[in-house]
């Protein structure tokens, strides 16, 4: 009940102070306004900030570069930000708020499935091209949309990498627990590892789900150590990676692969585990390590990307970065493919859409979904984030089987 | 056997803290009838405090307890008599949307402060532990229940044995008789707020030894905390308690349950909250004023 009475008074308090946007924007003649609405504030904060991140380096290399070139005019970019409390629901009313007020051009995509499901929604109602490169959820891309595109690789292939890699090893690890948050993404998420699992003759001995948000996991991990696998994965996100890894640790669970589909990837990880955080794997949209070429008019490569990008933020891009400045991409191309800023033109041009970038390649199914670009695995060494499958772009190799917990 | 022996006591572990999170709201919420929004809040400061004390100076997060407690009652004091003793005698509604506003205004704050970076607290002893009659006991947990119940029979004895804490509690029982015997209700209000605020700073201190910790730390807490509260009864120190570790128990034990009903499978770990609600809803039929509560007139 408090939860409901909350929602609406945040609900309430959000329609008040919304009378001033978050960065001052304008549509004029010569400028193309994209609109989204990210978590700027809420439970997913830190992502929603690596988001904007990702497009603001777009759009400051785009205007630094001259602009965008559409036909024979030259146009400036701008990106016009409203904060979404990290509620789908906000996100919602939000997006409607940037096509039928601020009139953008066109959406990028809110941070996580939840909220970018909503707004999909929206984009579809409307008829405004939506790129977003962070929700993975294969739900977005099941609702027969024609206006939302995702640039990312879907949920169900987070972790199926890390088994891939895993039954390559020596010795073959022969069992898998695998647990999940109640979210649409993670239960994705775990129906991929679960159902690839199954298809190449691992033992799934532990797989069950826990709610969202959950404050103590340790009754998850109890059973988990009686079912005494040699891979264990989480399905969740960067708390979720964090609560259970500590679980781990505390009740003295050992296996020979640990892996998350959220969290190694980011700072944050390292920096609340410390040491505990050694060892770890998880699946990557990307890494710096990945050796694609991309075509002109960007950064060619992850590396060129990664240290100009290392410039403006003072920090390593992470793969939200990079997923976040590749929903630019597309667009980018798929504007100067359709020569026009029409919406319905764009829209074809992103659906027929073949490149690829410094991200990898950018190419969408009938559903708009992107499932032609790989996944990469990254593991934590020394402290370090280092890219450990597959082996043609590996920067390091794969630590196994992990040492015990206090060995590392 | 294990399995049930390892759940009771991550049961308790998880509990002993629910009920140090549910105790202040608790007192708020039976003295002086508001429910107090901003208890999550409160308890994200005292996490972010103690975790500045601990990456600045590396101060135990256990040592760090009695300063959160310290710097968010003269807070909480100084938030009650300031703000929320203006509306105090409003309809519950106003109570409600100021500490809503308040929780909100704290939130963005930190974020602004501490921005929203996950953070966390690394001690000698984390993560370690020790194995008891094949049970495995986190010595950080341990030690966080340890306080917890410390900090639960301490805040007891004041409330039955000093002065301040009797009138706290004449108060709660009748606002009009206490005034007549001279007890300045005002600040007896203060003190009760700041009381709450400083149990939720010293949950959060202990919680930075097990949870990482952001901005919106204390969103999922204050909704237990409620739940906790009104599980062993309102108002009171004992109920706090055995709301907290019937709690911690129930959700713990859920995770041994798997049914299939009608073809379809229902894990128990998934109905972790489900549960605990269901054992809150039969309380309330069977004894609406919580497992250890007293009817009010």
């Amino acid at each position: 009940m408090i939860r409901t009475i909350r929602l609406f008074l945040a609900a309430a308090l959000v329609f008040a102070a919304f009378g001033v946007p978050v960065t001052q924007a304008r549509a004029a003649g010569d400028t193309i306004v994209f609109g989204s609405a990210v978590s700027l504030t809420g439970s997913l904060t830190k992502e929603g900030h690596l988001t904007q991140e990702g497009y603001d380096f777009w759009k400051d290399y785009t205007n630094a570069h001259g602009g965008l070139k559409v036909g024979a005019k030259t146009y400036k970019v701008d990106i016009k930000y409203y904060d979404d409390e990290s509620k789908p629901n906000t996100a919602q009313t939000l997006a409607e708020r940037l096509i039928d007020q601020d009139k953008v051009d066109f959406l990028l995509g809110p941070y996580g499935s939840g909220t970018a499901f909503t707004v999909a929604g929206v984009a579809e109602r409307k008829k405004i091209p939506m790129v977003e490169g962070n929700g993975a959820a294969e739900k977005i891309f099941n609702q027969g949309y024609k206006y939302t595109f995702g640039v990312l690789s879907p949920a169900k292939k987070y972790l199926q990498r890390v088994l891939e890699m895993a039954v390559n090893q020596k010795p073959r690890p022969q069992t898998l627990a695998i647990s999940a948050s109640s979210d649409a993404f993670s239960l994705e998420v775990q129906d991929g590892a679960v159902t690839w699992a199954q298809q190449h003759g691992l033992k799934v001995v532990y797989a069950n789900k826990y709610p969202d948000g959950a404050t103590d996991v340790s009754s998850v991990i109890s059973a988990i150590k009686a079912a005494n696998p040699d891979i264990i994965l989480n399905a969740g996100h960067l708390q979720d990676a964090i609560l259970v890894n500590k679980g781990l640790k505390e009740q003295n669970v050992q296996a020979k692969i640990i892996g998350y589909s959220v969290g190694p990837d980011t700072p944050d990880f390292v920096g609340t585990l410390g040491k505990d955080s050694e060892d770890i794997v998880g699946g990557a949209q990307w890494s710096e390590a990945v050796g694609y070429r991309g075509i002109p008019g960007f950064y060619r490569t992850a590396k060129e990307y990664a240290d100009a990008f290392d410039k403006q933020f003072h920090h390593r891009p992470d793969y939200h970065d990079a997923e976040s400045t590749a929903a630019c991409l597309a667009f980018q191309y798929a504007i100067q493919k359709a020569g026009s800023l029409d919406r319905e033109k764009v829209r074809d041009a992103l659906a027929s859409l073949s490149i690829t970038t410094f991200f990898g390649l950018i190419k969408f199914d009938n559903r708009g979904l992107n499932v032609y670009k790989p996944m990469v695995v990254n593991q934590i060494q020394n402290g370090k984030l280092v890219t450990v499958f597959p082996a043609e772009i590996a920067n390091a190799k794969l630590r196994y089987p992990i040492p015990v917990w206090g060995k590392r | 056997m294990q399995l049930v022996l390892q759940n009771l006591v991550n049961g308790i572990l998880s509990g002993g803290i629910l009920a140090l999170v549910a105790l202040g709201f608790s007192l708020v919420y039976g003295i002086m009838n508001i429910i107090n929004l901003a208890h999550g809040a409160f308890l994200m400061l005292g996490a972010y405090i103690t975790w500045q004390l601990w990456s600045t100076f590396g101060l135990d997060p256990i040592l760090a307890v009695p300063i959160a407690f310290v710097v968010l009652f003269a807070f909480g004091y100084g938030i009650q008599r300031g703000v929320i003793n203006r509306v105090v005698r409003a309809p519950v509604l106003a109570t409600f949307l100021l500490t809503f506003a308040l929780s909100l205004l704290i939130e963005t704050t930190a974020l602004f402060v501490w921005t929203g970076d996950t953070r966390g607290v690394q001690t000698a002893y984390t993560g370690a532990n020790f194995t008891l009659l094949g049970v495995t006991v986190p010595w950080a947990k341990l030690l966080t229940l340890v306080v917890a119940l410390a900090i639960t029979g301490i805040l007891y004895l004041w409330l039955h044995r000093s002065r301040l804490g009797r009138a706290i509690r004449a108060t709660s029982m009748d606002v009009g008789a206490a005034q007549m015997v001279g007890v300045r209700v005002a600040h007896v209000y203060g003190i009760t707020y700041a009381l709450g605020a400083g149990l939720a700073a010293a949950a959060g201190a202990l919680l930075t030894l097990s949870y990482p910790l952001t901005p919106t730390m204390g969103d999922p807490f204050l909704i237990k905390g409620f739940v906790v509260c009104v599980l062993g009864g309102l108002g009171s120190v004992e109920g706090a308690l055995v709301g907290g570790l019937v709690y911690g128990i129930v959700s713990s034990f859920a995770t041994q349950f798997d049914v299939t009903i009608a073809g379809q499978h229902l894990s128990g770990t998934g109905l972790q909250d489900v549960l605990a609600l269901v054992v809150l809803l039969v309380v309330l039929i069977v004894r609406p004023t919580g497992l250890v509560g007293r009817a009010t007139a």
